[in-house]
């Protein structure tokens, strides 16, 4: 079993495309279950400091997968995420 | 199955900008045509209905451009150079908060947070204010109705007073002392190098698909209040008599009552366009017409947001630059356009 770390960036109180990029990357989490990997789903507030120390200025929605924001700005497709989870995979390995 | 798709997509996109272009070289006007006369034989519930119908079979052309314009610019918009440079330097952050702001801003869900992100990792405080101002002022969306809308004139005027504007409140609020404080309070150090963002680049038909999606979303938000605004933009026409407006909205006082009236009524809906234009056409000044779409920065739903990051006396601050900016180059619009 894999774990891998997905953060979803965006303001508090939520935004809704934000809460749309969250859906998206959950619905992957959930059918990567199978896969043996286990994707790790945090909402993280984008003006926290310790996000801002970490990544900078973003543009919300932003998804960063185990410590790299790989989305900025837009709402991904459950393909890309899915895809881009499993090359992070692929790399930690 | 995906050049398919790239090239219907691409398709679509280049439809909607040869309408706009062919709308133009047929000089067929896309605003609204009917004259506030014409209301005045309607039944009540006549006058939404037939300036609505009369809106949208001239305006469809210049809102479906004006949206899927906005989700195009936002998606192929180089984001994360933007925010790289962001946090630069102050004469870089002031620059990108100018040039990039009216892109970036046409969703409210990416203003406040950049905002804080401008603020907290970089160029600081000045360059935070400018591109919170410069945000609603002169957003893609809101220019391109008030080109169409009204006049490419009134259009080019709002975007240099508002980054004439928005640049003064953001120099003189990194002067004062409590600006200063806030800066101290949350500027913090980057690592650099910011190995940390490595951003996946889409196929272009992913891209062309999420901006179109992102023009709907757009559209949906917007759309229901800017209905509801046309709605009251018809009984304004048919109703508000033109010489109380010829009174009120003319000359120095016009100005200034249309920068009073101008931010506790705007809503981010482009509505303050068309309301703006209907009272155009009763007789308010040009200089009074900028003014009230200048107004809309000091909007009390974005100053509390803001005010929740920077204390109220910097959202007074800026509140007031804006105001001031409103009033004077209002005035001096209406000088200068001999429409005062």
């Amino acid at each position: 079993m894999k774990e891998v770390k997905v953060e979803v960036l965006g303001p508090e109180p939520p935004c809704m495309r934000c809460q749309a990029a969250k859906k998206v990357v959950e619905k992957v989490a959930e059918k990567l279950k199978q896969t043996e990997i286990s994707v790790k789903v945090e909402k993280a507030n984008v003006m926290s400091k310790d996000i801002v120390s970490k990544y900078g200025v973003l543009v919300s929605p932003a998804i960063a997968i185990n410590g790299v924001v790989r989305f900025m700005g837009r709402v991904p497709s459950e393909a890309e995420v899915e895809k881009t989870i499993k090359e992070a995979v692929k790399k930690e390995a | 199955m995906k050049k398919l798709r790239t090239a219907v997509l691409l398709g679509f996109v280049f439809t909607v900008i040869g309408l706009l272009i062919y709308s133009r070289i047929m000089a067929y006007s896309l605003a609204p045509t009917m004259k506030p006369a014409d209301f005045r034989g309607l039944a009540i519930w006549e006058i939404p209905i037939a300036y609505l119908i009369d809106y949208f079979s001239h305006g469809w052309i210049c809102l479906l451009f004006a949206f899927v314009a906005a989700g195009l610019v936002y998606e192929f918009v180089p984001k994360e150079a933007i925010t790289k440079y962001m946090g630069s330097g102050r004469v870089a952050g002031y620059g990108l908060a100018l040039g990039m702001a009216p892109f970036l801003t046409v969703c409210s869900c990416t203003m406040v947070p950049l905002f804080g992100g401008v603020l907290f990792a970089g160029a600081g405080i000045g360059p935070a204010i400018t591109f919170l101002l410069m945000a609603p002022a002169a957003n893609i969306l809101s220019i391109l109705l008030t080109g169409e809308l009204i006049s490419w004139e009134l259009a080019g005027v709002r975007i240099i007073v508002s980054i004439v504007v928005a640049l003064t409140a953001g120099i003189i609020i990194s002067k004062t002392p409590w600006g200063k404080a806030i800066e101290k309070e949350h500027q913090q150090t980057v690592p650099t190098g910011q190995k940390s963002i490595e951003i996946v680049k889409p196929p272009l038909d992913e891209r062309l698909w999420s901006s179109l999606k992102f023009a709907a979303y757009l559209a949906k938000q917007i759309l229901p209040f800017f209905l509801l605004g046309l709605v009251a933009v018809s009984y304004v026409q048919a109703y508000l008599p033109e010489d109380i407006v010829g009174t009120y909205l003319t000359g120095v006082t016009g100005v200034l009552i249309a920068s009073v009236i101008g931010g506790p009524l705007y809503t981010p809906t482009l509505v303050e366009i068309v309301l703006g234009k209907g009272m155009y056409e009763l007789g308010m000044s040009k200089g009074a017409l900028l003014a009230w779409l200048m107004g809309q920065p000091y909007d009390v739903a974005n100053a509390l947001a803001v005010s929740r990051i920077a204390k109220w006396k910097v959202v007074l601050t800026y509140m007031l630059i804006a105001w001031a900016g409103s009033v004077i180059f209002g005035l001096m619009y209406g000088i200068l356009s001999g429409s005062l």
